[in-house]
């Protein structure tokens, strides 16, 4: 089958793979209609993020037909659409139990990295490099998706491919954004991004109960789409003084809730990606948080500062001062893709959310590294490339 | 087999050979020695089971999941109420190594190895977790290398069976949690031959051992 593959450090190529198979009782096979780019890969392709190899196939967001299962699978059959959570999840564990899926104790079959970076091994992701577990992502034909009835949904009649796929990740990521302000009605939400991420988030937060979102980034013409999409306020920090705009915006309070959704965007140094350099890697500032810094100083007294950008590493210069003196509350995480997915399809299903907007450029699989190119640059108003592998 | 004692003999026989056969087929370095006591090398590792102890042991009745952990890898031969005899096999099919393992208690047991390339001697205890966390597996593990150069050797591998046990334990909790260890060896990928041995040399790096 074809595949879009990483071939080294900003280098993508689509190229011919086998095709996967069956490998355990709850695996099922799923043929890709629709496969997303994410802001996530680009700090993999970039290097950013440790432990690619050469031949990876890259994608963790996307939708389609179920066409094999393993002799466990008990909810799903062939010819079910579904729609695939990113994050695998096991479904039996204690994290499991307690929905903290993107936390699985048993999903990650190379925990060692991250046990040695992080303390402890987070769950695996599809598509997502050696250090979550070293699965072949989705950018192909087909995929072998793990513990199939954790984590694969059917897709309910009617909703396009190129707008479920955002429920794989973009959204329930923006969701659990904003789950995490502990909205109660009323608030000013900030977001920092308007990706995907950001965008969803900033739209989840209005559904949640925020009486005002304000989008901040410095593509106009994101800004301009999320402003005209979700009827939220939005300010450029290319030609603003974030902090004062949004001082001003609230009458000196600060918002209520500060949702950052940018992640390690900006870098200094790439650290190797083998296992024998973590020590040194972690040494090194991976991460440039600036949005994250910016989020809590903005933040009102006593707020939240939920995180979804992803950052690998550690900060510099991070304003724990301002955060402690504030008080303020700090969520972050990978998203729990199978807590929220049903809910969010029926959400979709009602047309109460509606990401199909988020599709700016449907490509075919064989594009896919101009998909990435358009993505990466930002070009002609790209704000996500889907791959269709079978068109 | 039904009794407790039993069941409880399976757990420890899987703990026990998945470190003794591990520990011959491991290559692993290490960072720090391990405690010593009374020339015994002395390692204890825990993991926690999201199940009621009763379903922990109760899990090794089923047969075939017994198996799949030993992976057929050794068999298990009753001495007396109290008393078993494991048999394993390394995964070149030698045999390598036998241990008697004894019941010394409801939640409690012993093995010691009675021939295989290390001495080695332990005991699994399981403990019922805090709040609704399940049950801890405890194991304490000792083992030397006999004679100065094997103990010269042992300093540079004296991790192998404390990297044994730590796998071994992560694969139990998996399988009785989960059914499976997950396993991404075989994904389709763009790689050629060579660059899948050395990426499969990174996987096994990446998915034995644990924390440092
Ligand atoms: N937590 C999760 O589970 C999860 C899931 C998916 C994606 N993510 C992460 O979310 C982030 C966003 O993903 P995306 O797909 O929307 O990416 P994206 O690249 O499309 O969007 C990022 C946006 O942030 C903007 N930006 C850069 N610096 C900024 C700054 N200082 N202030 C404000 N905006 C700034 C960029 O212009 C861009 O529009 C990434 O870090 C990605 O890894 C996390
Ligand atoms: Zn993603
Ligand atoms: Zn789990």
């Amino acid at each position: 089958m074809r595949a879009l593959c990483w071939e080294g450090v900003g280098k993508l190529a689509v190229r011919d793979v086998p095709e996967p198979r069956i490998r355990a009782e709850g695996d099922i096979i799923v043929k890709v209609r629709a496969s997303s780019v994410c802001g996530s890969d680009l700090h993999l392709i970039n290097g950013y993020l440790p432990a690619m190899r050469e031949g990876d196939i890259l994608g963790h967001e996307f939708t389609g037909e179920v066409v094999e299962t393993g002799p466990g699978v008990q909810r799903l059959r062939v010819g079910d659409r579904v729609v695939v959570g990113s994050v695998v999840a096991c479904g039996g564990c204690w994290y499991c139990r307690t929905e903290q899926f993107s936390l699985c104790d048993n999903s990650n079959a190379q925990p060692v990295l991250t046990e040695k970076l992080w303390g402890h091994a987070p769950a695996g992701i599809l598509g997502y490099s050696h250090a979550a577990g070293g699965y072949s992502g989705s950018h192909a034909e087909y995929i072998r998706v793990p513990f199939g009835d954790v984590g694969a949904f059917p897709v309910p009649d009617g909703v396009p491919d190129d707008a479920v796929v955002f429920a794989s990740d973009a959204l329930p990521t923006g969701w659990m954004a904003a789950d995490f302000c502990g909205l109660k009605g009323g608030e000013v939400v900030a977001v920092w991004g308007a990706g995907g991420v950001g965008q969803m988030a900033a739209r989840s937060a209005q559904i949640l109960g925020a009486e005002r979102v304000i989008v901040i980034d410095r593509l106009p013409q994101r800004l301009a789409t999320a402003a005209a999409r979700l009827g939220v306020e939005t300010i450029n920090y290319a030609d603003t003084d974030v902090l004062e705009a949004l001082r001003e915006m609230t009458a000196g309070r600060g918002p209520d809730a500060c949702i950052e959704a940018v992640g390690m965007e900006a870098h200094d140094v790439g650290p190797g990606y083998a296992y024998d350099r973590v020590k040194q890697s972690a040494r090194l500032t991976l991460d440039r948080p600036t949005s994250v810094r910016q989020a809590i100083m903005a933040c009102r007294k006593g707020g939240t500062v939920s995180i979804v950008g992803v950052y690998a590493g550690l900060v510099d210069k991070f304003p724990l001062g301002a955060a402690m003196n504030k008080a303020l509350v700090l969520r972050m995480g990978q998203m729990h893709a199978q807590r929220y997915i049903p809910m969010l399809l029926d959400r979709l299903a009602a047309g109460e959310i509606d990401p199909g907007y988020l599709a700016t450029h449907p490509l075919a699989l064989e594009d896919g590294v101009r998909g990435y190119e358009l993505f990466e640059k930002k070009r002609d108003g790209c704000l996500r490339s889907v791959l269709h592998p079978v068109r | 087999m039904t009794s407790n004692a039993t069941r409880w003999a399976l757990l420890g026989a899987t703990t026990a050979t998945a470190l003794g056969v591990g520990a011959t087929v491991a290559r692993r370095r290490r960072r720090h020695q391990p405690d010593r006591r009374d020339g015994w090398y002395v390692v204890r590792r825990g993991i926690t089971v999201d199940r009621p102890m009763d379903a922990l042991v109760g899990f090794w009745t089923d047969r075939e999941r017994l198996d799949r952990a030993l992976a057929g890898w050794a068999t298990l031969e009753q001495l007396d109420d109290n008393r078993w005899r494991c048999v394993a096999r390394d995964r070149a099919g030698r045999t390598g190594w036998r241990a008697e393992i004894t019941v010394t208690g409801p939640r409690r047991l012993s093995w010691r190895v009675e021939a295989g390339p290390v001495p080695q001697q332990g005991r699994v205890d399981l403990v019922p977790a805090p709040r609704d966390r399940g049950t801890e597996i405890r194991v304490e593990l000792r083992y030397r290398f006999g004679g100065p150069v094997r103990r010269a050797l042992g300093l540079v591998r004296g991790a192998e069976p404390d990297q044994g046990l730590r796998d071994a334990l992560r694969r139990i909790k998996s399988l009785i949690e989960c059914g499976q260890v997950i396993d991404t060896r075989r994904d389709p990928s763009g790689r050629d031959q060579r660059q899948e041995a050395a990426t499969d040399r990174l996987r096994e790096r990446l998915t034995t051992g644990g924390r440092a």
